[in-house]
């Protein structure tokens, strides 16, 4: 088979000292950055970037794949122990792997999550490996109506997301909308809402908001408390995850693998999506959805799965049709352009050494990161026996440094203030910030496929009927929107919405 | 001579792998004393990883080996570019430490988005580097296959808003098109993406009839017989492109130029012979064979008239003013 001779190729060209260094730097270099709270891998990747120039290209990609896995990792640490996603992949992470760190299993979920990651980063490249030419056509077939049909189902499990009153998780989805508005219209190039200042003129950043949103705020809320401090730690139930455990998040891991490696091929999708998405359909699924939010171990192991699935799946438009998903494979192609490769359709062709010397690099990748992410349970756990009083200045500090690295613009800061501000507000009159993020994320999107869709079709919405993948997501969404209101009207039988 | 033990110099310092630098001795003599004692920094306004930062990367690796001196790039990404615009024009210190890498799409924003904050006359040119031209582009499966640019335009004139074309709102895309439109009457259905190689993926997927896009974006699609570009807007024929006419050709035409020109500025203030100093850095990379093989890679091109140039500040103001003129004639400025 064409597919395993090149696999034996990619490792005969990548196991050389040199190469395999620049892999697990960049493990090393990935976790640091997914751990540390507002330094992405974004940030980590165009730092490096210049040093890929002076590699070969396998170490060079070899170690920026790395960095970019390895951030998924990490990503997970500060969302389960202090509820700080590190960057809008993790969020939903928080949601029960906090919750697990507060009854003493925070070594359970961090083990989950990184098992959970390097089952689904496998899977995902074995999916690359083997099939990589034929789904490049599936990414080719969304456009503009597919990927708005993608967009609203996205939206639609955010509906899920709400766990308290729905009018207030609707009310968040509406303001994630308003804050998507903000920038430049895409269609007449308009400034809308702007305040007459360029630093809005690209829309609100969104790492200024996921760091205040959830870092800052969090930080408000835990000055009140500080004196009073209680320390996960005392009550710490055992580092790993339980028999029981294993049980019930084998099959989440199996569906956020796949979940996740198909919305990362496909051009809306991405490891962000991929995790809400992952979450809402174990929620939707599991025989007694009221655990989730409060410690289920399918909400940890589905969504981290989910990500790193979705990771190696942005891969296949990347390598095969030269498309980045989004801002870090960007950056990637940069770096195969650098190295003198155009990626597209002729890339695995023309330059086979390079292209499964990568895939073999990222094999690899993921068994440094699991080697390197079990062992680091214990050392995080213990993390949480720093008092808080220590933690969070330093944890606030590093958010500062991260968002201002992005794009060196000190607005970025205020936006990042501001919305701590929000943040604790809303966390004070018991808002939910999900489907906040997640309607933040989607709606440029959103917006931009819909308006494409409607300049290119002679019959307005009629288009979404014409396009089978459209009609079908968009009847599936239909569905899905009305279970979740049916099922909430029942629950609430005096109408409190 | 003095071309030819530049070349050598700079073979040399790219053959040591930058393990010690060899600086050109042409370039050492205009070193202003005690500059630079820290790293120059090249402002690039778009994020790190694309074709604007592509390009600023290689040159700072060659400005390197031919001077010895130390080159940082920095991306100040927003606002599609304004963000960093701005702070080139009203904050970057004029020390000389600060040298701004752009692309003409900067006198859009000078013209139309930035008056009352700051305007062309806040930096000065100081080289120019190198150009992509715009490039329509057609698939080789679909209802135009096979045909030529006026053969799509005389079908968009027939039935008016059918055929499909990828813009980029605000910008030479749309330009192109309202010159085209206003050329022969022919009426597209324009529909907008942001940024050239979305608009190319969306002809490949059979979304839209016509893309433009620049010819390091759609270059792999080109050799796997995807799409061909069938006419350029560019004065003359590029190298990469020979067989494919420029619209000005098709038309006899002269106004049908769109390319993306990209240039070094420094902020107004900057010390002449600090200026010179940078300005002499860039030309002498220019001349290395190996840095201009790597544009080449990259799909960009030399334009001759402005490679050549004696007065390159003047040369790039024009072709800015050239630009505002468009502007005013299609009532995009009010004069």
């Amino acid at each position: 088979m064409d597919a395993i001779n090149g696999l034996m190729m990619g490792f005969s060209v990548l196991f050389t000292a040199e190469n395999l260094y620049f892999c697990l730097l960049g493990s090393i270099v990935g976790t640091l950055v997914g751990v540390l709270p507002g330094i992405g891998p974004l940030a980590a990747l165009a730092l490096l970037l210049p040093v890929t120039f002076q590699l070969s290209a396998v170490a060079g990609l070899g170690m920026l794949a790395a960095i970019f896995y390895g951030a998924m990792y990490g990503g997970s640490t500060t969302s389960i122990l202090v509820n700080i996603p590190g960057e809008a992949a993790s969020v939903v992470t928080a949601l029960d792997g906090h919750a697990m760190a507060k009854q003493g299993r925070a070594g359970a979920a961090l083990g989950m999550a990184a098992i959970s990651s390097f089952v689904a980063g496998t899977l995902s490249l074995v999916a690359l490996t083997f099939f990589s030419p034929l789904l490049a056509s599936v990414a080719l077939k969304f456009g503009p109506p597919e990927n708005f049909a993608l967009m609203v189902l996205g939206l639609v499990c955010t509906l899920y997301m709400i766990g308290g009153s729905t009018l207030k998780g609707v009310l968040m989805i509406a303001l994630g909308f308003l804050g998507a508005i903000v920038g430049m219209d895409i269609v007449n190039g308009q400034d809308r809402f702007t305040l007459g200042t360029v630093n809005l003129s690209a829309g609100i950043e969104i790492l200024s908001v996921v760091i205040g949103l959830y870092g800052v705020s969090e930080i408000l809320m835990n000055c009140e408390t500080i004196v009073k401090n209680q320390m996960l730690a005392e009550k710490i139930k055992g580092l790993w995850p339980t028999f029981a455990d294993w049980k019930a998040s084998w099959k989440p891991m199996m569906r956020g693998s796949f979940l996740g490696f198909f919305l990362g091929l496909v051009p809306g999708g991405g490891p962000v999506t991929a995790s809400f998405v992952s979450y809402t359909l174990e929620r939707r699924i599991a025989k007694d959805p009221e655990r989730f939010g409060k410690g289920a171990i399918e909400g940890v192991a589905g969504p981290e799965a989910a990500n790193n699935a979705a990771v190696s799946g942005g891969m296949i438009p990347l390598f095969t049709l030269g498309i980045p998903g989004n801002a870090v494979t960007a950056l990637l192609l940069g770096a195969l352009v650098m190295q003198g490769v155009q990626p597209g359709p002729m890339f695995i062709t023309q330059r086979p050494d390079l292209f499964w010397g990568v895939v073999a690099s990222l094999y690899v990748g993921n068994v440094f990161l699991l080697l390197l992410n079990l062992p680091l349970v214990g050392l995080w756990v213990q993390c949480l026996r720093i008092p808080y009083r220590v933690l969070f200045p330093l944890i606030l500090l590093l958010s500062i440094v991260g968002t201002y690295s992005a794009n060196k613009n000190i607005f970025d800061l205020w936006v990042m203030i501001g919305f701590g501000i929000v943040g604790y507000v809303l966390r004070k009159l018991q808002y939910e910030f999900s489907p906040f993020l997640i309607a933040f994320v989607l709606a440029p999107m959103l917006e931009q496929s819909l308006r494409q869709s409607m300049v290119m079709s002679p019959d307005g919405l009629m288009i979404f009927a014409h396009r089978p993948i459209a009609a079908v997501l968009i009847v599936g969404s239909l569905i899905l929107a009305a279970l979740v209101f049916l099922k909430r009207k029942s629950k609430q039988p005096h109408g409190d919405l | 001579m003095k071309t030819i033990s530049t070349v050598l110099a700079s073979l040399l310092a790219a053959l040591s792998f930058g393990a010690f630098a060899q600086t050109d001795p042409a370039l050492a003599k205009l070193k202003p004393k005690g500059f630079p004692d820290q790293p120059i920094e090249y402002t690039v306004v778009y994020p790190a990883g694309g074709g604007m930062d592509l390009t600023a990367r290689i040159l700072a690796k060659f400005v390197e080996k031919a001077s010895g001196d130390k080159v940082l790039v920095n991306n100040r990404a927003g606002g599609a570019g304004m963000v960093g615009h701005s702070y080139l024009a009203t904050q970057a210190k004029p020390d000389g430490y600060t040298v701004g890498i752009l692309a003409s799409n900067f006198w859009g924003d000078a013209i139309l988005r930035a008056p009352g904050k700051w305007s062309l006359a806040d930096v000065e040119s100081i080289a120019y580097i190198n150009s992509d031209a715009l490039a329509w582009v057609a698939g080789t499966e679909g209802p135009f296959k096979g045909k030529t640019a006026k053969e799509i335009l005389q079908a968009a004139k027939d039935k008016p808003g059918t055929v499909r074309a990828a813009v980029v709102p605000g910008s030479m895309w749309e330009y192109l098109l309202d010159q085209l439109e206003a050329q022969t009457g022919a009426k597209f259905l324009r529909v907008p993406f942001q940024g050239g190689k979305p608009g190319i993926v969306a002809l490949i997927g059979g979304n839209v009839d016509v893309a433009q896009g620049f010819y390091g974006e759609f270059e792999s699609y080109l050799q796997a017989k995807q799409l061909v570009p069938i006419a350029v807007a560019s004065a003359e024929r590029v190298f990469n492109m020979k067989d494919v006419p420029t619209f000005n050709e098709i038309f006899g035409a002269k106004q049908f130029v769109w390319n993306i020109m990209r240039f070094a500025v420094v902020p107004k203030g900057t010390p002449a012979d600090r200026k010179a100093y940078l300005s002499a850095m860039i030309q002498t990379a220019l001349q290395n064979p190996e840095m201009m093989a790597e544009f080449r890679r990259l799909g960009a091109y030399s334009d001759a008239s402005f490679a050549k140039s004696t007065n390159i500040a003047a040369d790039i103001q024009a072709a800015a003013m050239k630009e505002r003129d468009f502007y005013i004639q299609t009532g995009r400025l009010k004069p």
